[in-house]
């Protein structure tokens, strides 16, 4: 992965600062909140990244971890736990469901993998439906971490600020051996796991980074609109919008996932005002155009082109080698 | 006791439908090693065809789920040569992406279509119950049954008995073999797909009058649909028969006992269990 230097490193800040400073041109709450859900979705996209792009394992239950999230923040808050304290617990208490979450399906591959994620999410969307801490189907009211008439400008900060933290987190792994790791774990498991690597331990390392961010963005999410349902929270929809994105965008490369969601939220917006309740419409043909023309996404198959015409070794060849030594 | 055996009783009568669904993923999942993750889309597509053959024309849902049937073969045959067949030999990661799309699409066209709106079919055999000495009988369940139950045999003799069905079950065993053997693996497998779609389309159709109608009336049945493949082995075609009539009483019994709003959670915990403990299903060998 390319290092953050020279020009890369002035477009990451330079997109920092104009992110940080777009409230300023937009007074509009409407606006606000629609930039919210698109830093907030680029920060959970780029959490989903390193399970779903370096370790390339297609999880489409990253919902439950933004669940807990936001059920940990109103259920601790109710407990009268400060509520940035409450925020952070919420986070942990999702690792330690990923923790248990992630040794039982790390041991599957492929579809079953993905069933799985899918099915733990379900659980816990028809037990906060079913049990009356969780208030069943009518829900729980959230405490708003920020009061006053820059809420939405408050929040969207926020957002853009643990996007950005997610990022260097990102931009960690993917210089790091453990990235390495994660990338030969993608490229061929059994070779990985051949030449040494615990490939369960670091897909669960990978896991247990990814729920803390993803909490901590449900428990954004939760705080922001102040009022949680299990249909809202849980929902499938959030855990296959979020591998979208980061597939859009380009899974395992850095910008993939910033890029995917400012598109994709920024069309579902435009045409959720035409369509109504059908805008996820262009979720799926966005879907069928990427998988059958763009399967490296849109950085990725513009990194490829570019790495063609450099002719250096792939990632891949690098991660084997260097989890061989 | 009795209310233990009229809940087995309920639980085989939806079981069949399972069934139905179960054999039409295991179908498509053992021929192509793809997860139709649209299963339930498809289903729901059906239940609107039928719908509208209801709705205009005044066709009984339980004859209108035969032309819905033949609609969704042709739609799934079509839906295999434009969007299956090129990826059928990419990861799984890109084959769960498609089919999901494919199922956002469905889902949402519906709703652009028809609205969100909750439909219902009104026929009398719904409310209509025979008596078996202390056990009660729904006769519109008990027709789908029977329906049902034609379709599951009918399947497992094209499986078993035809030349097709024999080609179909070479591919299972062996993609690089199969057309060494002088097999048409691309017309086989969009065979077997129109086939486990359509199969998604007559359950959707005998699902109707029992059920409301909306477009994401589907998505439980996706998942049911993996459930049941799983418990009966991934692509084991009678497994899957086996399996869907398991899952029909294993609901029927949780709704008795720990109430309805369970039935749906006992589907994912028997899932889990099922992954974790034994992978190949209950009926399954190793490699179905």
């Amino acid at each position: 992965m390319n290092s953050l230097r020279g020009w890369r490193l002035w477009t990451v800040l330079g997109f920092l600062v104009a992110s940080a400073g777009l409230p300023a041109l937009t007074p509009n709450d409407y606006l606000l909140q629609v930039l919210f859900r698109i830093a907030l979705f680029a920060a959970l996209g780029l959490a989903w990244n390193l399970v779903g792009g370096y370790a390339g394992q297609l999880s489409l239950g990253h919902v439950a971890y933004f669940g807990v999230g936001a059920y940990g923040l109103a259920l601790f808050t109710a407990h009268s736990v400060p509520k940035w304290i409450s925020v952070f617990l919420a986070a942990s208490v999702a690792a330690l469901f990923a923790a248990v979450i992630g040794s039982i399906v790390f041991r599957l591959r492929g579809p079953y993998f993905t069933l799985s994620t899918i099915a733990f999410a379900e659980v816990l969307r028809l037990t906060a439906t079913n049990l009356n801490i969780t208030g069943g189907a009518i829900g729980l009211t959230t405490p708003a971490l920020f009061t006053g008439s820059s809420f939405w400008t408050l929040f969207y900060l926020s957002a853009v600020i643990l996007a950005f933290i997610t990022f260097l987190v990102n931009y960690w792994v993917s210089r790091s051996r453990f990235g390495y790791y994660l990338l030969a774990i993608r490229e061929d498991e059994d070779t990985a796991s051949a030449v040494g690597i615990d490939t369960a331990g670091y897909k669960l390392r990978a896991l247990l980074i990814s729920a803390f961010v993803t909490a901590l963005g449900g428990a954004l999410y939760a705080s922001a609109f102040q009022f949680i349902v299990p249909d809202n929270v849980f929902t499938i929809d959030i855990s296959v919008q979020i591998a979208i994105i980061t597939m859009l965008g380009g899974a395992g490369t850095l910008p993939g996932p910033v890029l995917g969601s400012v598109l994709l939220l920024g069309a579902s917006e435009m045409f959720k005002s035409q369509f109504k309740e059908s805008h996820l419409l262009i979720y799926g043909l966005l879907i069928v155009v990427v998988v059958l023309f763009l399967p490296e996404g849109i950085v990725g198959g513009f990194e490829q082109r570019l790495r063609n015409r450099k002719k250096t070794p792939v990632d891949a060849a690098k991660a084997l080698a260097l989890g061989g030594d | 006791m009795t209310p233990f055996l009229q809940a087995c009783i309920n639980g085989l009568l939806t079981g069949a439908l399972y069934a139905l669904i179960g054999m039409g993923l295991a179908l498509i999942f053992g021929v192509m090693r793809i997860v139709n993750f649209a299963h339930g889309a498809f289903l729901m597509a059906g239940m609107y065809v039928t719908f509208l053959l209801f709705d205009k024309f005044r066709i009984n849902p339980y004859l209108g789920f035969l032309p819905a049937g033949i609609l969704l073969f042709a739609f799934g045959y079509l839906v295999y040569r434009l969007l299956i067949q090129p990826v059928r030999d990419k990861s799984d990661f890109m084959q769960i992406l498609m089919t999901t799309g494919i199922s956002l699409i469905l889902v949402s066209g519906a709703q652009l279509m028809f609205g969100a709106d909750y439909r219902q079919t009104s026929i009398e055999l719904v409310t209509s119950v025979l008596r078996f000495g202390p056990f009660t009988i729904n006769a519109a369940a008990l027709l789908s049954f029977v329906i049902a139950a034609f379709f599951i045999v009918g399947l497992q003799l094209f499986v078993t008995r035809t030349r097709t069905g024999e080609a179909l079950r070479a591919i299972a065993q062996n993609r690089e073999v199969a057309p060494l053997m002088g097999i048409n693996v691309t017309r086989i497998q969009g065979l077997s797909f129109a086939l486990g779609i359509a199969f998604a389309g007559i359950a959707g159709g005998l699902l109707l009058p029992a059920l409301y109608l909306f477009p994401t009336v589907g998505e439980d049945y996706t998942l049911k649909a993996f459930v049941i493949v799983v418990l009966g082995g991934m692509g084991s075609i009678e497994g899957a028969a086996a399996g869907g009539l398991a899952l029909g009483v294993a609901e029927s019994i949780t709704s008795l006992y720990l109430g309805n709003q369970w039935a749906l959670a006992i589907d994912f915990v028997l899932f889990l269990l099922m992954l974790s403990l034994k992978p190949s299903g209950i009926f399954g060998r190793q490699r179905a």
